[in-house]
């Protein structure tokens, strides 16, 4: 056989190509569930709504708790007066913690301030804390 | 075509990359006389490939810990997406891997491969075998299954025999007096780290030998010649043979592509064939279930424990047969390599695969 003839070369393609095709499909068919296998699951984080007890927040103080996957804070300023933000700091996603002498968060990786309704005092922050909505009902706080 | 050309372009003048694919590919001859049961070390290598893999995937979910490894391996099998693809491909595989190493050493054994110059081959495939019983054993433990606790209780318990130190052997294996949390530390430990690590080195020593010194010709047909008597090294070169790319690794490729289907089928519509209804409570160890026996590799050692009256006897029969399996081609020194004119050694062949065979079905039916 002539392995410079334009058939040859044509046959050689075809069969490149379609080895090719075959190639890819098998990986594919085969990376397709390592993929899911390992991507993160959607339904651990799908909690909608998160129910706490009215005891568990102190009037000035604060609750630290986990919603949808991330910390988030509930704060009762006045008494019977709730608020909810996400406890992740808006610069580099660090916790906020309470300071409750001051009535502030302050975010101890680099001194971002945020006042008790979320608002950036001073630091770093570009933003201010992520709000969550509260609903009360009969002796519980509902977050989300 | 011309991006091809400038990534190999580029390895070569850092590399010489072309040299060494053309070394080891394409000018890499093997005998024109080389059958299918040369493919198996590829088989083998794809398969213990897929088990590195899927043991590195399954370890992202498992928990090595005896109040959590059931429920870790439950939900890997019931909850994670294609977990029990991945869980099954790793314990069915192991299996296949077994079968596959048999006909590898088999084959050998028939074609007398092991011969000098080749006795380095041998002994580091041998010790590759039996890495691969101990990496199936310590595997065997990690679900934490009535099967696991109890297999390995009657497996770390053989040593027990041995007099004066068998006790003290048997506490070493486990960790403790029982198999309890230690043992499955260690065996986690040695399972996922300390064996695959040797295991790694020597399979590489294994193909560094079987490069270095060149395939051994397959002892058939009227062209075969007796080797030249040697005293200092020579890669066996095969002038005239056919180019280890693409013609031999096409039929690699091939009966690769066999093996990976029978454990496709196997995965999909015999996944628990090679595991008993034991594998799926969770372990207990205040309850034996009846009629517990090893995975069917070990029948053969099982049966020959139980068939003696004395289990010291038994151990040390599996023992001296073993060493003369390692030991082979230093004892088997004659340069004849075709079987036709090895009649004896050819009857004890075929009368150790039949006693294997023969030990094993025993166990299982007894």
């Amino acid at each position: 056989m002539n392995g410079k003839s334009p058939e040859f070369a044509r046959r050689r393609a075809f069969l490149g190509t379609l080895l090719a095709g075959i190639g890819a499909v098998l990986g594919a068919a085969a990376l397709y569930p390592v993929w899911r296998f390992l991507a993160p699951r959607k339904g651990a984080e799908a909690q909608d709504q998160v129910a706490l007890s009215r005891d568990q927040v102190p009037l000035g103080g604060a609750h630290f708790f986990n919603f949808r996957g991330r910390p988030a804070v509930v704060l009762q300023t006045r008494a019977g007066h709730f608020t909810a933000f996400s406890a992740v700091c808006t610069h580099l996603g660090c916790v906020i913690q309470w300071q409750a002498a001051e009535q502030r968060f302050l975010c101890p990786c680099h001194a971002g301030l945020f006042s008790a309704d979320g608002t950036v005092l001073g630091g770093p922050p570009p933003r201010p804390l992520e709000s969550l909505a509260v609903t009360l009902r009969d002796d519980q706080i509902l977050v989300g | 075509m011309s991006l091809r050309k400038l990534v190999v372009d580029w390895l070569d003048v850092r590399l010489g990359i072309r040299d060494l694919l053309e070394q080891n590919l394409t000018n890499y001859l093997l005998p024109r006389n080389i059958n299918i049961w040369y493919t198996l070390g590829a088989v083998l290598l794809t398969l213990f490939g897929l088990q590195f893999v899927t043991g590195i995937l399954l370890l992202v979910y498992y928990v090595p810990d005896t109040e959590q490894a059931f429920a870790s391996v439950q939900a890997i099998m019931n909850e994670v997406p294609y977990g029990w693809l991945i869980r099954n491909l790793h314990a069915v595989g192991s299996n296949l891997i077994v079968v596959a190493l048999l006909l590898h050493m088999l084959s050998v054994l028939f074609m007398n491969a092991y011969k000098k110059p080749r006795e380095l081959t041998w002994l580091s495939g041998f010790l590759i075998f039996n890495l691969t019983l101990a990496l199936c054993l310590t595997g065997y433990l990690l679900p934490w299954s009535q099967l696991s606790f109890w297999a390995t209780t009657v497996a770390t318990e053989a040593p027990g025999a041995i007099p004066v130190i068998g006790d003290d052997i048997v506490r070493f294996l486990r960790g403790g007096a029982m198999v309890g949390d230690t043992t499955l530390g260690r065996f986690f430990a040695l399972h996922v780290m300390g064996l695959p690590l040797v295991f790694g080195l020597l399979v590489g020593f294994h193909l560094f030998c079987v490069r270095r010194a060149g395939v051994s010709r397959p002892p058939f047909g009227p062209d075969y010649r007796g080797e030249p008597e040697r005293f200092t090294f020579e890669h066996e070169h095969h002038a005239g043979g056919i180019p280890f790319f693409p013609n031999y690794a096409v039929k690699d490729g091939a009966v690769i592509c066999f093996f990976l289907a029978v454990l496709a089928a196997l995965v999909f519509f015999a996944p628990n064939l090679f595991i008993p209804p034991s594998a799926f409570e969770p372990a207990d160890p205040f309850v034996t279930p009846p009629r517990i026996k090893p995975e069917w590799y070990f029948l053969w050692a099982y049966q020959t424990l139980k068939v003696f009256p004395s289990e010291l006897i038994g151990l040390g029969i599996q023992g001296v047969f073993m060493t003369l399996l390692a030991l082979l081609p230093f004892l088997d020194r004659s340069a004849e390599r075709r079987p036709a004119r090895r009649p004896l050694f050819v009857v004890c062949f075929v009368l150790g695969i039949v006693v294997f065979i023969g030990i094993s079905v025993w166990g299982h039916l007894s």
